[in-house]
């Protein structure tokens, strides 16, 4: 898998933001936060998160709103909205490139941008510096239809050529995973049996959190069970345990390049 | 929405002063523009200006449609600016404030009005089918001087942009891929852009002012042009009388402005152009018509 790029706060204005490429995917995310909120917005315990989703091509429209719910939902699960009560964080993602096959693929193209808008949005969120209980890391799979007996393999984070090549793909899935490996997210389109999404999800775990040998079994079982959203928490553990190639790690290594630019000032003195 | 951060009395005062004394906070010449870099996308048709810390990206996408029933021979051309809060937590969707329909009136008045597309040439079947282009133009961040920076990159991204190749047999318009035949340029008949001037007390002009001097400005002049010096448009807002001899030496620094980013635009496309021409087969496959 290519691991995708990142650029960290790079806008003057906004007080966080992120670009990030990955598949031919390019999208710029912007955080303000906490700012005033508007009266009718406004939560007496909690922070209000708005999330708006802009397209490259035109205004938006109920294929953006639907994405600006999903992210509302999954993220506000992960910010810490009650320890910034009546206030407002202001998330906006501008889809800056598609990939030129995005039109052709014959899948949900809102199920396709959905990963890369929920990176991006974590990304700006981290560049922010708002309080968040956990990170997030979301994987596409695709499940292409067998013609014969024999199977397919399904794909893991396929680009938009990948898609058009496999055609015609018979499912698609989007998983979300929190940084402790709960499960935040998921929307599946199109046919699938049971099974079948058991061993999409646990493909996508691997991917997103890394190898965990002994808490397989459990997670699996959590999974299945449905969303798990009000458990707290463990903060980031620094030192990852898990040594695979993961969602997890190319995140930590962002944050860690990150703040290793911003301390140079220590190390040099 | 909370509003826009107004600008303290303090600093506000010492701007002025510092611009009585001849001298701007960033060190510039009253006349010059902030560094501008442009840069194209992979695709057709995708500009990214950077002028100082403003920066805009233009987006020029094609679709088509059935003409207008008054305008049968003509294509359809649109800009759009929508500001986000990605720029400002100020602008908010669905709200358009003062400066973005300032902004897309001047875009409209400057590029559409002024003929600088051929729309006739966006026609594909008189009455029936046309070729639908629309500009999205994209604030990603805001540091005064919008309509300057959005008027280069939608210019240089029509002149960047590729439209797909039609056959017409009789009645019948294929629309040929990328893959079937190069795309061909856009015909456009000159390139305006557009150089505001914020205008001060004591007879100063200031040329691309940042967001701290335009909300201090008492009022602004903004000049369209093109390289041979003729005047596209010209607006003034703010409630400031200017004399009018001011203004004629205005169009006087406009145009020197001008010829300095045409020049520069130009520079930049061929740079492109000669990243792309790889293999030295453009020419080859080109399928635009001499004109």
């Amino acid at each position: 898998m290519i691991e995708p790029t990142v650029t960290l706060t790079h806008l003057h204005r906004a007080d966080g933001s992120a670009t990030y490429t990955h598949n031919g995917y390019s999208i710029i995310g912007a955080v303000n936060g906490p700012i005033e909120v508007q009266r009718r917005d406004e939560l007496p315990e909690e922070a209000a998160i708005e999330v708006n989703v802009r397209p490259s091509i035109g205004v938006g429209s109920p294929r953006e709103r639907h994405q600006e719910t999903l992210l509302h939902n999954t993220l506000r699960s992960i910010i810490l909205t009650r320890t910034l009560p009546r206030a407002l964080i202001q998330i906006t993602l501008q889809v800056r490139t598609l990939p030129l096959e995005d039109g052709t693929t014959g899948v949900n193209s809102s199920l396709t941008l959905l990963p890369h808008l929920l990176h991006t949005a974590l990304l700006a969120l981290l560049s922010a510096s708002i309080p968040m209980r956990t990170t997030l890391t979301a994987v596409l799979i695709a499940q292409p239809s067998s013609p014969a007996k024999n199977i397919v393999p399904s794909l893991l984070s396929p680009s938009a050529h990948d898609l058009v090549r496999s055609k015609p793909v018979r499912a698609v899935h989007v998983f979300a995973f929190a940084g402790d490996g709960r499960m935040l997210l998921n929307e599946s389109d199109g046919r699938f049996s049971f099974e079948e999404w058991n061993e999409a999800c646990r493909m996508a775990e691997v991917v997103c959190c890394g190898e965990e040998e002994e808490e397989e079994e459990e997670e699996e079982e959590k999974d299945g069970g449905g969303v798990e959203l009000e458990a707290e928490g463990e903060a980031m553990d620094v030192d990852a345990q898990a040594q695979k190639e993961s969602l997890d790690l190319w995140l930590r290594s962002v944050v860690r390049r990150k703040v290793e630019g911003e301390q140079r000032w220590r190390r040099a003195t | 929405m909370p509003r826009e951060a107004e600008i303290s009395l303090n600093e506000r005062e010492f701007i002025k002063q510092a611009l009585q004394e001849q001298i701007r906070l960033d060190r510039r010449a009253f006349d010059a523009f902030r560094p501008l870099e442009l840069t194209f996308g992979d695709e057709y048709g995708v500009a990214d200006v950077q002028l100082g810390k403003t920066r805009v990206i233009a987006r020029i996408s094609v679709d088509v449609t059935t003409p207008l029933p008054e305008r049968k021979f003509d294509g359809i051309f649109q800009i759009l600016t929508e500001f986000s809060p990605m720029a400002s937590p100020a602008f908010e969707i669905g709200r358009p404030t003062d400066a973005e329909v300032i902004l897309s009136r001047i875009l409209e008045k400057a590029i559409r009005r002024s003929n600088a597309l051929d729309t006739e040439s966006l026609c594909i079947i008189a009455g029936l089918k046309c070729f639908a282009l629309r500009a999205d133009v994209h604030i990603i961040d805001h540091d005064g001087g919008l309509i300057d920076a959005s008027c280069i990159a939608v210019m240089a991204a029509l002149q960047h942009f590729r439209r797909p190749d039609v056959l017409v047999e009789g009645e019948k318009a294929t629309i040929l891929s990328v893959r079937e035949r190069e795309p061909i340029p856009l015909s456009i008949l000159h390139q305006p852009l557009c150089v505001t001037f914020s205008y001060f007390e004591g007879e100063i002009f200031l040329v691309d002012a940042n967001l701290a001097e335009e909300q201090v400005r008492q009022g602004e002049v903004i000049l369209t042009m093109n390289k041979h010096g003729e005047v596209c448009q010209i607006a003034k807002y703010g409630g400031a009388t200017i004399n009018p001899l001011a203004l004629l030496n205005c169009t006087n620094v406009a145009l020197q402005k001008v010829k300095e980013m045409s020049t520069f635009i130009q520079k930049r496309l061929e740079e492109d152009a000669k990243q792309r021409d790889a293999g030295g087969l453009m020419a080859e496959l080109s399928a635009e018509n001499a004109r």
